[in-house]
């Protein structure tokens, strides 16, 4: 092989590797916010329309005040006031969590649209001030490497920090305990002389945290101020999958968010090449997001059996 | 006549029917407060809302179309909900429906439409029941999550039918982008209400719902899918295949969708485009989520929210009030459903702690009286 084609490949490789970090920041920061309700026993479908709401707001909020650090911390708040929201129909008034998480996707797109035609009259935002990249100075120096980490925008390395503060909090701090506790054995935790419900409170509100923060890095890092009705396109589904392949930990969850990325960024490559369909290629995060379900599930299954025959095998020997 | 009256008061939960009216009223006055904040004329809107389904014929019979859609969707997941199976993924089954039957009418397009026809029904059933037989036998042997699998399902299913109507299957003038062929004019329901979108095909839907209802309500069949959805276990020890049950409840729930679709390039649309369904399917959802997956009130929900619906598209045109106040009132309908319980429990709760501390009281005075 000549010089030419090699460079050519590792061209290649190291934008698809960045387009992998790109790809992955959104459904990662909602993961993270999905894990914590999934640990405190919520399952949150809503994700996708606390996404949409958060990305809506951190636009409408960065066009009106002109700056995005602005629109991004309204996300926060809107992000809390929808966690609340959240929290008190699925835990006060103890209602469905799947119809509440329905109802809440078709919500964030009723409400949005029509704020957003009433308000800028048109379905959609653009040319808010958003986030510019930022280049690291000396790590974009660095041949391959460099072009892989350098140039994201700010949510991109804000999430990585964010993944090991939430393992650190979820495993090494008394709350997060007490939040996988109100999950797993609530009644354990009222006997300890804590609130399960309390708990599933600030569960909810972090993940309406993390959602929002989503929803600003989509609409104003990811698409350079932009918001559509469509943009969100199922993260919030997605990053529900990437919560259940990580078994709702917080390094395992990135990890799987990565790996979307990663079939994400391909089918960007192949549709760039022009050799495949973009229909076809875009189809290709949904599908193996169905595949790697389908593997999780099943393997999940065996370790459970392979240790019960274990198990068995052991009182027998006895 | 006195023990109809008798029968159909123990028939009717009025409990439910108040629940749905106050919800009803709360979701318009959100509505009115949210028209007025965003500087809306709010009289003239909500009489727009209302009324503007009745306003002309086509509005009629378009309204009336959309309240079978969203009837049979609603049926469709009933149908799922029933057996303990949530069919999210309607909204695929129901475009890939809608591209198969528009597809084989244009292979087909030589034929008499005595064929043709049901050759598309049939296509259109195949498709939409394989597509949900998916999730549906995921979760029966492997355990994987459908609401998960249907809605990626969903999103596949999107890019599927984007790239057959924009490739191999597009019409070739270069003129269109991605829609297919026109369909023969003779294959083409005969409206019942000219210029609208109001075909006979609202009395195969009426049939079908019938059937439906009859099914889930009235036979061995149903009350066993009642079974399976309400206890799984116990539906097995009772000698119940409810494996089975699951995956062709699942099955007939797709083959639902799948019609639905066909019904709406084969009555209204004439082609299959990209806005054959405009979430359509989870529109439906929602219908039977307040309805809490029982037919009749499905079928009555669904004209209520098929009159706000076309009521809404009526405002836009006339008050120029953006259509998405009609999911922003839909989904406070839910939430007002879904809260209602809960409100209600802590109500009688309250009341309960209230006469409780009453009868202490009470005896502790009545114990001061002994001593």
């Amino acid at each position: 092989m000549n010089e030419n084609s090699w460079s050519n490949i590792l061209t290649v490789a190291s934008s698809t590797l960045n387009q992998m970090l790109r790809s992955a920041t959104p459904v990662a920061l909602a993961a993270l916010g999905g894990l914590m309700t999934e640990h405190a026993g919520i399952m949150n479908i809503g994700m996708d329309g606390m996404i949409l709401m958060g990305a809506f707001t951190a636009a409408a909020v960065s066009t009106a005040l002109m700056s995005a650090a602005l629109g991004i911390v309204a996300s926060v708040i809107f992000g809390i006031l929808v966690g609340l929201f959240f929290a008190l129909f699925t835990v006060k008034l103890r209602s469905d969590e799947f119809i509440i998480g329905c109802a809440l996707n078709t919500f964030a797109m009723g409400i949005t649209v029509y704020l957003s035609r009433s308000l800028f009259d048109s379905a959609g935002i653009s040319n808010a001030p958003h986030l510019h990249n930022i280049s690291i100075p000396l790590i974009r120096n660095i041949p391959f490497l460099g072009s892989v980490v350098s140039g994201h925008s700010l949510f991109v390395y804000l999430t990585w920090a964010f993944v090991i503060l939430m393992w650190l909090f979820v495993y090494r701090t008394p709350v997060g305990f007490w939040i996988r506790a109100s999950g797993e054995s609530p009644e354990t935790l009222r006997t300890a002389g804590r609130n399960p419900e309390r708990m599933k409170w600030i569960a909810s509100i972090l993940c309406g945290v993390f959602c929002g923060l989503a929803g600003a890095h989509l609409s104003l890092g990811n698409l350079n101020g932009q918001f559509g009705q469509r943009m969100v396109a199922g993260r919030g589904y997605i990053a529900f999958a990437c919560v259940i392949f990580g078994g709702a930990n917080p390094v395992k969850v990135f990890a799987a968010a990565l790996m979307f990325g990663f079939f994400d960024a391909i089918g960007l490559q192949l549709q760039s090449s022009k050799l495949v369909d973009p229909d076809l290629t875009s189809a290709i995060p949904y599908v193996i997001t169905i595949i790697m379900m389908v593997y999780v599930v099943v393997s999940g299954q065996r370790r459970r059996e392979r240790i019960a025959k274990q198990q068995l095998k052991k009182l027998e020997l006895k | 006549m006195k023990a109809f009256f008798l029968r159909l008061k123990q028939k009717l939960d009025f409990g439910y029917l108040v629940a749905l009216l106050i919800s009803l009223g709360v979701a318009l006055l959100i509505g009115t407060v949210i028209l007025t904040v965003t500087g809306f004329d709010t009289g003239k809107a909500l009489g727009a809302l209302i009324g503007g389904s009745f306003s002309s014929r086509q509005y009629f019979g378009n309204m009336l179309e959309y309240a079978m859609v969203l009837c049979l969707c609603g049926l469709a997941c009933d149908v799922g909900s029933r057996a303990g199976i949530f069919n999210v993924g309607g909204e695929g089954q129901l475009i890939l429906g809608a591209l198969f039957a528009a597809q084989i009418g244009v292979w087909l397009k030589d034929a008499s439409p005595w064929i043709a026809i049901p050759c598309a029904a049939l296509g259109a059933v195949l498709v939409g029941g394989f597509y949900a037989f998916i999730p549906g036998v995921l979760k029966v042997k492997l355990k994987v999550n459908e609401v998960i699998t249907t809605i990626m399902l969903n999103s596949v299913a999107v890019f599927i039918c984007g790239y057959f109507s924009k490739g191999p299957w597009k019409n070739p003038s270069p003129r269109v982008v991605s829609d297919t062929s026109p369909l023969d004019r003779s294959f083409m329901f005969s409206k019942l209400i000219p210029s609208s979108n109001l075909s006979t095909a609202i009395i195969v839907s009426a049939v079908l719902t019938f059937l439906v209802w009859y099914i889930l309500q009235k036979t061995t069949k149903g009350y066993e899918m009642r079974l399976t959805g309400d206890n799984p276990r116990f539906a097995r020890f009772a000698g119940i295949k409810a494996d089975r049950i699951v995956i062709v409840a699942m099955v007939i729930s797709g083959m639902m969708c799948g019609l639905v679709g066909m019904f709406r390039v084969y009555g209204a649309a004439g082609k299959y485009q990209s806005s054959i369904s405009n979430d359509y399917y989870f529109e439906g959802l929602m219908v039977a989520m307040i309805a809490q997956y029982q037919p009749i009130p499905t079928i009555i929900i669904s004209l209520i929210f098929a009159i706000l619906r076309w009521g809404a598209i009526f405002m836009e045109d006339t008050v120029g009030v953006p259509i998405q106040i009609y999911w922003i009132i839909q989904t406070a309908v839910i939430f007002c459903m879904a809260g209602e319980k809960g409100v209600r429990a802590a109500i009688h709760k309250a009341r309960e702690t209230r006469a409780a501390k009453r009868e202490i009281e009470k005896r502790r005075e009545g114990g001061a009286v002994r001593e």
